[in-house]
């Protein structure tokens, strides 16, 4: 037991040693809440192009943990991370509206269109997602798949749809961005309307997606890259980007935000300006993730609609921000509180 | 020279070492606690009707999870510590494995199985039966190894004494009586534990304060709220817990007068094996295999154990490092907290109030507390704040009060004419310390160390807050491949872990058998 002791001291003391590893050349630290498993990949080709050495860490809706953006506010007097790759245009505006982002116009944003990014050069938008309706192909038949967000209020699938926790992540912008578009009382009619055909809040994306796919529900709300995962998984699912003909579909943007005061920030603006390259969009958009270039012209596989054949939301994603605020502590809560009952 | 008689004397050093090391502990989650006891005058609520719910289903939670801990963790304690029964260290290994794996992916587990079954299963899961399912699988555990524990602190003379004045059911009752109270207070633990844990709440759509929290950190990013929030919880917990703690602290002190140094001698009974071994048997299947199960299916359309090993070779030096520096630093804490508050039983109260009340704070708080401090400190102190020794750190400081109160129940249970005989003798403070006091606290802080280690490797909030960037945990890792990653990945991933993690308790259970620990 003394030697164990012993052991334990020794092994604390080298954990404590190891803490003052050395650090490598130049190196870039990257927080990212973008899937480790698509993020990861460019991170790597990154290294290899530039010799630079990425930090990444990565965080995840499904963990539904106090997440990466808690800690970027924490560390703002002195912060770690010299880049933030966000999954979505609302953390960026937050973290430009609590004054932990820099400005930065990368040269490589050339191309790129202006509405998907910050006017200011707080944020630039790139590589994008989609809010889609997943249905599963055994329940629903050819013909008869929902076009709408608002058919998950048809009777035909009482019980049978679901979306994620409109508290997090995606889910809470696709609120806010309802809420933006239809005016107050006709996005609270939506929300009380799928309660009303016992539509189920389930606690993330990827829940849907194995539910869906199992056949639990025939239809439900996720992002365009947990559709393109089930169906490589050979899942029976398909996809229908909602709203062609009527709002429109929520375009969700990755967006490169440079962290004001960070220990790196060359090597910060080297991994922005990587990230914004047509290269990278081209590499997100063969990737499992299947993301949509923003860009017009960049090369996409058959299963990646390109932007233009897309009928876009008209959101200003600045203003979804302080929508979401307002409704994460109001309405929001309120309808979670009832589902959960 | 010092006497060892100041080990049994009031004086004004308990107090001090009390305050100090407390002190510590409380110091990464000042900063939030403060910013909230300071907005408490400007706000008119606390946090609104759904909070109050989610308190009053989190106390209800609670409450049933450390029940059920206490119904069945007791029971198989003592059993498993008095009689022989084949696979012994497999069985310990695989019962002790839900301490190390986070609750959520339990709950996953179980979600994806059910979804996989029938939708009524889902329907039963879903809410409060499913959350209680998890919280106990890991709550049975904590209050299994306490109770084996406080068996094997009995001589062996006791338990032969009893058995011959009545045969096993004398035995098993009379073990029970003597290991009720700190079992008691495991569950107490347990229970508390669930409190500051959102993960199974979030995936069966249950409601609890450790959501609500959640929500106000991640939601609505407003750390006052989320820290008024904490504090209405923590004082609701200390309210409730006044009676246990009443009712612990005299027995916490109840010394054993007659210490022999024979062990606990464990006999062959077939019958009694018999039943522990199917009721661990049960135990295993249903808390453990099933949701694996769950978790695991994918395996059967392929496998990517490449990736997964590739992901253990660069997270298992991290891992390990983690859970041993946080078990060292809690065993640290906790057993000089023991020594200085003695046998005062003010101290040893207001050690037990701030114990329960720091297991009641979400591990996000106090880690955000540790980033704000880092945020604020000189770049120096990177090298304690910002580091992979800031980890182990935080995490120990969260789990010290485990270790904190096994040492107030191992100290308590010392026999006090020890240290008068000693001093009459001439023997002074350090000899006493090195001589006896330690060869006694030793066991304690190795079963201490164990448990803060295996909780600690669950602890995914903290790790994701603090750990240096590139220096994860496998757990986190897979924590966060798994959103999109495909299911094989995943589940080989899980497969991986979880094997790894069985084959070291079995070889950590073996030791211990081997040295009869």
């Amino acid at each position: 037991m003394k030697g164990t002791f012993v052991s334990c001291l020794v092994i604390l003391m080298g954990a404590g040693i190891c803490a003052c590893e050395q650090k490598s050349a130049q190196e870039v630290v990257v927080y990212t809440s973008v899937d480790d498993v698509f993020a990861r990949p460019i991170a790597q080709r990154f290294e290899k192009e530039t010799d630079i050495t990425v930090r990444l860490v990565p965080d995840t809706e499904e963990t539904k943990s106090t997440g990466l953006l808690n800690r970027l506010l924490a560390e703002k007097e002195r912060p770690q991370a010299d880049v933030f790759w966000s999954g979505d245009p609302v953390r960026a505006a937050i973290l430009k509206a609590k004054g932990v982002a820099a400005p930065y116009r990368s040269p490589q944003a050339d191309g790129l269109p202006p509405r998907f990014s910050d006017p200011d050069g707080h944020w630039t938008g790139f590589s994008a997602r989609a809010r889609v309706l997943m249905y599963n192909r055994n329940l629903v038949p050819e013909g008869q798949e929902p076009a709408s967000v608002m058919d998950l209020l048809d009777p035909r699938f009482k019980g049978k749809a679901c979306i994620a926790n409109p508290l997090f992540g995606t889910t809470s912008m696709h609120a806010a961005a309802l809420f933006a578009i239809l005016g107050e009382d006709k996005a609270k009619a939506f929300f009380e309307g799928f309660s009303a055909n016992d539509g189920k809040m389930l606690s993330s994306n990827g829940e849907v997606r194995r539910r869906v796919a199992t056949g639990e529900f025939a239809v439900g709300v996720t992002d365009t890259d947990d559709v393109n995962v089930a169906r490589l998984e050979g899942k029976p699912v398909g996809m229908v980007y909602p709203d062609a003909n009527g709002m429109g579909t929520l375009i969700i943007p990755n967006c490169a935000v440079l962290i004001a005061n960070g220990p790196n920030p060359d090597a910060g603006r080297r991994f922005i300006d990587y990230l914004l390259r047509p290269e990278t969009e081209q590499a997100l958009a063969e990737s499992e993730a299947a993301q949509i270039p923003l860009r017009p012209g960049v090369p996409v596989p058959e299963a990646v609609p390109s932007i233009e054949r897309l009928k876009p939301m008209a959101v200003n994603y600045t203003t979804l921000a302080g929508l979401l605020e307002t409704l994460s502590s109001g309405y929001l809560p309120e309808w979670v509180d009832q589902q959960s009952r | 020279m010092i006497s060892c008689l100041v080990l049994e004397r009031p004086g004004t050093w308990r107090t001090i070492g009390v305050t100090a090391l407390l002190f510590i502990a409380v110091l990464p989650a000042a900063p939030l606690v403060w910013s909230a006891l300071v907005s408490l005058a400007s706000a008119s609520v606390f946090a609104g009707n759904a909070f109050q719910n989610a308190i009053e289903n989190s106390i209800l939670l609670a409450l049933c999870v450390a029940v059920v801990s206490l119904a069945i963790g007791l029971p198989f304690g003592v059993l498993t510590a008095l009689y022989e029964f084949p696979g012994r260290s497999v069985f310990f290994a695989l019962a002790t494995l839900p301490l190390l794996v986070p609750s959520f992916l339990w709950a996953i587990g179980w979600a994806s199985l059910a979804a996989r079954l029938a939708p009524f299963v889902s329907t039963t899961l879903s809410g409060f039966p499913g959350c209680l399912v998890v919280m106990s699988t890991q709550g049975i555990p904590l209050v299994l190894l306490i109770a084996y524990a406080a068996t094997l602190a009995l001589s062996g003379s006791q338990v032969d004494a009893a058995r011959l004045a009545g045969g096993e059911r004398v035995v098993v009752r009379s073990v029970a009586r003597y290991v009720a109270s700190p079992t008691l207070l495991a569950a107490g633990l347990s229970g508390v534990l669930t409190l500051s844990d959102p993960g199974p709440g979030q995936i069966f759509g249950f409601p609890t304060a450790a959501s609500e929290i959640l929500i106000s950190f991640s939601a609505r990013y407003d750390f006052v709220l989320a820290g008024r929030q904490c504090v209405m919880l923590t004082a609701l917990v200390l309210a409730l817990a006044a009676p246990l703690v009443f009712f612990s602290i005299p027995r916490l002190a109840s010394e054993v007068l007659v210490r022999q140094s024979r062990k606990v001698r464990r006999i062959q009974h077939q019958r009694l094996a018999g039943v522990v071994v199917a009721a661990l048997g049960i135990f295993v299947f249903i808390g453990i295999l099933v949701p694996l199960l769950g978790l695991m299916l994918p395996l059967v359309g392929g496998t990517a154990f490449f990736r997964a090993w590739n992901e253990l070779s660069h997270t298992a030096g991290n891992t390990l490092g983690y859970a041993i520096g946080a078990g060292t630093i809690a065993t640290f804490l906790g057993l000089p907290l023991a020594l200085c508050a003695g046998r005062n039983d003010q101290l040893r109260a207001v050690c037990f109030g701030v114990a329960l009340g720091l297991l009641s704070l979400p591990p996000a708080f106090t880690a955000l507390g540790i980033v704000q401090l880092a945020a604020a400190a000189p770049a120096w102190a990177d090298l304690f704040l910002r580091s992979r020794f800031t980890v182990c750190m935080a995490l120990g400081l969260r789990f010290f009060p485990v270790v904190a109160v096994l040492g107030l129940r191992a100290w308590g249970a010392t026999s006090a004419t020890w240290v008068l005989v000693a001093s009459l003798h001439g023997v002074s403070l350090g000899t006493y310390l090195r001589r006896v006091t330690l060869p006694l606290l030793l066991p304690v802080g190795g079963v201490g160390l164990l448990l803060v280690a295996l909780l600690a490797t669950a602890d995914i909030s903290t790790v994701l807050l603090l750990h240096p960037p590139g220096e994860r945990s496998l757990p986190l890792a897979i924590l966060t491949v798994m959103a999109n990653a495909p299911e094989t990945l995943v589940a080989s991933l899980c497969l991986v872990y979880v094997t790894a993690a069985i084959g070291l308790l079995t070889v950590v259970w073996t030791i211990a058998e081997g040295r009869n620990v």
